[in-house]
């Protein structure tokens, strides 16, 4: 698929022909260097935007040709989000940031659940102001995965994190993807996550340059960059 | 959830949402409080008038034997009729040095009258066998002079001295605005109204078996037009002075004009206060969505619909509102209850009891609910329509161009921080139109409850400085021949007279008609003078009439047309008269005529009502004395008692409204500007900082913030002084009704204050904001977005 944005002689082209197949329980890690193109495929895969040409099916569903109210729907049922910047809420506490999202979704875990499984589970009244980034982006986790996603994109996890509160946040997601089965792609510029993945994409201009698939996930803790 | 956030987000904002709600209030709290009084005064006069059956048509003559009743009742589509004497007297009272006048009404020998009932508010009426000797006094000259049941007051009957004693206070339908015919303002002091039996009356007058005033009901559904005119049929052989209903009654004609203006005010000031409202609210939210557009990313990325998102903003905005029409409600309610008592000043009721008008409360509800969510509307579209890929990166920068002032060369002059602010306004012309919009409609409201004082004081000086300039009016109990002057001339202390003639006319032009007293006055007068809007002096001409603009506006009149003059004492005669020049009068509607012109056209001799007189200060003891002795004298005004009474009465009830309405507007134009400031330091935070971090000072950081601020209040001020000005000329056209009048007066002072106001204000925002400003944390600042 393609997307270009912009017309005539400012088209910028964003993604320049990529075909991948994606599975239920993979782990999966895009690199590439800024303006690469990886955020825009993430954006694809989540049904935060549409391609401009290609095909995007999601288990038959035609994504690519879907309207606003679909794509909503789709984001609503099966994709959870991790943004490198948090996004919470800063009125509302941990729980009830996880909480927001568990009102709208089918069969969500409860939002304690959600961030015992971050490990949070004894800074549930916290303001995000209240707590370090480790432990917002944490929360940010526990948010994508209390609705039970069945995608989990995650937007440069790590980019605001040092080394410890990175692993961490990497092994949350790890062990999502391990005891839900769920589909987790992780973009990064860093090629160190690449060992955790069961296959790796590296992006460039727009293409997949490389492709490769690791017979073995490396452990998360052993990961140091 | 999102709820919670709601009002945790309110709760952060809350001093500006409160702004937005105290600006709302104030539009509301007018809304209901003048349509609370609207309902007080008409409720309460409906059930007045039905509870003490007030009379729907009325008619004054002569005298007619009692038999003549019969005819009358006769009439078809008249329902009731009930006959009686009024007549004029000379009153001497305690306690007041000049004579005052007093109408005595007659009440029927048994039972209660059929029709204008009276409500007997102390004592009894004067009844039964030990009523000799007895009178009920109303209530407003009652009070005036501090008279209960038990006193005794003198008064003049047909030339004889009599003393009453009084046996009650009481009201009446009829004379719920207790002035004398003709007069705009009340003046409880030297006009009374009494009752007393008729038996004693008639037989003083020497109308015992007669009548001289007659009222009536209407049948369901009978023409009131073909009763009149039956009715003056009748009453011509017997002086009849020409029967009217009740719009032409004096009493209820001024209730109504009151409750007319209350209207003008319920419409025309909540409209722009709650249009200002409105714009706030658009303001605050498109600020409010602007700053969380990453978290309307993040909720349309986890699946968050359009809908329910807008809802969300939605429900923000209505919060305000909510805040908004519950002040607004209290406020109203509260000055309202305050108000109603002021109209007893002017208005007798048995009982004015403020009567909140529920149904208002909820238009001003849904009024402000729509004003709010058309504010909130297209910050929502803009907020939902972003693509949430889109909206999780950071804003792009904005394009920055050389502004055009400094195109112009200014550049030179200006440091960074003025150049920001004048790229920062350039930047965004709509926003800074708006702001700029908003601090002159801030200063516009500042300016129309001090015209209308200006106004109040500009009629006082016009109506008591330039057209009256004579101490004291003296009118005689019958019109008489012209060497009656001669006597006014030689009353001790009166150093100049000019003489008047009075007459009732009805005027008419096409299907409008009016009642009215034509006033003959010498050709060039110096003492009750005719005064054009210029203002000059216009000499009466030995033709035609000279009528007050309003009066020829009504009657849709100009100059060169004609009017037909119905004279309603003496003979019964119409004469069509050219109308010839135009004059400004603010004490109700009024026309003029050359005296010995006017006297032609009666077909009399040359006679006259009385005599405007100049009195030395130094002998008014002897002045005043000498003319209680003087039976002739039916009526004495004397110019100062009155322009006092207007500045009790009128003057103070006025000047509450303008209080309430100039603490409002300023309420508003502080709410406007403290908001600009808070947006404007919000949005630039980010910005305000990093600067502080590259080494500017904080004086300097707060120049270019307070810099933008002033400038647009530069812009905004001549535009709202021509706004306020414009409002203040639509609103006092609205509450201009016949019978009250104020020219629209705009004065230095007016418009200083609200520059003051203004600047104030933007000084006390400007700090406010350097102090924010203090408090930022340079880091943070730096690495969140907020």
């Amino acid at each position: 698929m393609e997307r270009i944005y912009g017309e005539g002689t400012a088209a910028v082209t964003a993604l320049a022909g990529v075909d991948l197949d994606l599975f239920a329980g993979e782990l999966i890690v895009l690199l590439g260097a800024s303006g690469s193109g990886k955020s825009t495929l993430l954006n694809q895969l989540g049904g935060l935007d549409s391609p401009t040409s290609g095909v995007l099916r999601y288990r038959g569903r035609d994504l690519a040709g879907m309207d606003e109210a679909g794509l909503t729907l789709f984001r609503r049922d099966a994709v959870g989000f991790v943004f490198q910047a948090y996004n919470l809420i800063p009125s509302l506490t941990a729980r009830e940031n996880v909480a927001l999202i568990t009102e709208i979704c089918r069969d969500p875990m409860a939002p304690e659940e959600a961030l015992a499984m971050v490990d949070l589970a004894d800074r549930l009244d916290h303001f995000p102001a209240q707590l370090s980034g480790g432990e917002q982006q944490r929360v940010a986790i526990a948010r994508a995965i209390a609705k039970r996603p069945e995608v989990l994109l995650c937007d440069e996890p790590t980019g605001a994190l040092d080394v410890h509160t990175g692993i961490t946040v990497l092994e949350a997601i790890e062990r999502i993807n391990r005891e839900l089965g769920t589909l987790a792609v992780i973009i990064t510029h860093n090629a160190i996550l690449a060992d955790m993945a069961d296959r790796v994409f590296t992006l460039s201009d727009g293409r997949i340059v490389h492709a490769r698939e690791n017979a073995t996930r490396g452990a998360v803790r052993d990961l140091a960059w | 959830m999102l709820d919670r956030k709601l009002r945790r987000d309110l709760r952060a904002l809350s001093t500006q949402a409160l702004a937005v709600a105290l600006v709302m209030a104030c539009g509301l709290a007018m809304m209901i409080m003048t349509r609370s009084l609207i309902l007080s005064l008409s409720t309460t006069r409906d059930e007045y008038y039905g509870g003490n059956r007030f009379a729907e048509v009325f008619a004054r003559l002569k005298r007619a034997p009692q038999s003549v009743e019969a005819e009358l009742a006769a009439i078809p589509g008249v329902a009731h009729v009930q006959t009686g004497i009024a007549v004029q007297v000379t009153l001497d009272v305690r306690g007041l040095a000049e004579p005052a006048v007093g109408l005595i009404n007659s009440l029927p020998e048994r039972g209660e009258p059929r029709l204008n009932r009276l409500h007997v508010r102390a004592g009894r009426l004067p009844e039964g066998r030990a009523s000799r000797g007895e009178l009920a006094v109303g209530e407003a000259f009652a009070e005036a002079h501090g008279l209960r049941p038990g006193d005794t007051i003198s008064a003049l009957l047909n030339g004889a001295k009599e003393t009453f004693r009084i046996s009650g206070i009481v009201l009446s339908p009829e004379f719920v605005f207790e002035a004398p015919p003709g007069a705009a303002l009340p003046d409880n002091r030297t006009y009374g109204v009494f009752w007393m039996p008729y038996r004693e009356l008639a037989t003083a007058f020497q109308l015992y078996g007669a009548f001289n005033s007659v009222a009536l009901t209407l049948a369901p559904g009978a023409s009131e037009g073909g009763v009149i005119a039956a009715l003056n049929r009748i009453l011509q052989p017997y002086g009849g002075r020409g029967a009217y209903g009740r719009i032409d009654h004096p009493s209820h004609r001024r209730l109504d004009d009151e409750i007319r203006i209350l209207e003008g005010l319920a419409i025309a000031f909540p409209l722009v206060f709650l249009s200002v409202a409105a714009f706030m609210t658009n303001s605050v939210m498109s600020r409010q969505i602007a700053l969380q557009r990453e978290q309307i990313a993040m909720l349309k990325a986890c699946g968050f619909s359009n809908r329910q998102i807008g809802a969300h903003y939605f429900k923000f905005s209505l919060g305000i509102v909510a805040a908004g029409v519950l002040l607004g409600s209290a406020g109203g309610v509260v000055l309202g209850g305050l108000l109603v008592d002021m109209y007893h000043l002017f208005f007798r009721f048995p009982s004015l009891e403020f009567r909140v008008d529920y149904g208002v409360l909820g238009v001003a509800a849904a009024v402000s609910a729509g004003a709010a969510f058309a504010g909130v509307a297209g910050a929502v579209r803009r907020a939902v329509r972003l693509p949430p890929a889109e909206a999780m990166r950071p804003e792009p920068p904005a394009r920055f161009q050389p502004s055009l002032f400094e195109r112009f060369g200014f550049a030179r002059w200006s440091g960074p921080s003025l150049r920001m602010a004048f790229r920062n306004i350039q930047r965004r012309p709509v926003r800074s139109a708006l702001t700029c919009l908003a601090l002159a409609l801030a200063t516009g409201i500042l300016i129309v409850p001090n015209s209308f004082r200006d106004g109040i004081a500009y009629v006082i000086d016009f109506q008591w400085d330039v057209i009256q300039r004579q101490t004291v009016t003296l009118s005689l109990v019958e019109p008489g021949p012209e060497r009656g002057l001669h006597d006014f001339r030689h009353l001790p202390g009166v150093v100049r007279a000019e003489p008047f003639r009075f007459v009732q006319v009805e005027l008419k032009s096409g299907a409008i008609t009016r009642r009215l007293l034509l006033q003959g006055l010498p050709a060039e007068a110096t003492l009750s003078r005719v005064i054009d809007a210029q203002p000059r002096q216009l000499r009466l001409p030995e033709r035609g009439i000279i009528m007050s603009a309003k009066l020829a506006e009504v009657m849709m009149i100009q100059p060169g047309d004609t009017v037909i003059a119905r004279v309603l004492e003496g003979r019964d005669r119409e004469v069509a008269i050219p109308v010839v020049g135009l004059a400004e009068d603010f004490a109700g509607t009024a026309a003029y005529m050359e005296r010995h012109a006017l006297n032609r056209l009666m077909l009399e001799g040359d006679r006259i009502s009385g005599a405007h007189v100049v009195v030395d200060k130094a002998r008014w003891g002897e002045f005043v004395a000498a003319v209680k002795e003087t039976p002739r004298i039916g009526g004495c005004i004397i110019k100062d008692a009155l322009r006092d009474g207007f500045r009790k009465t009128t003057a103070e009830s006025i000047g509450l409204l303008q209080k309430i309405y100039s603490f409002f507007a300023t309420v508003v134009a502080f709410g406007i500007i403290y908001n600009s400031a808070r947006i404007s330091l919000s949005e630039r935070a980010r910005e305000l900082a990093t600067l502080r971090v590259l080494g500017f000072t904080r004086g300097e950081v707060g120049a270019v913030l307070v810099g933008e601020l002033v400038i647009l209040t530069l812009v905004a001020l001549p535009l709202g002084l021509i706004i306020g000005s414009v409002f203040a000329a639509g609103i006092i056209t609205t509450v201009n009704t016949e019978t009250v009048r104020l020219p629209l007066v705009l004065t230095p002072a007016n418009y200083a204050f609200a520059v003051l106001v203004v600047a104030v204000a933007s000084a006390l925002s400007a700090v406010f904001a350097a102090r924010k400003l203090a408090e930022i944390d340079l880091v943070s600042a730096l690495k969140v977005a907020d």
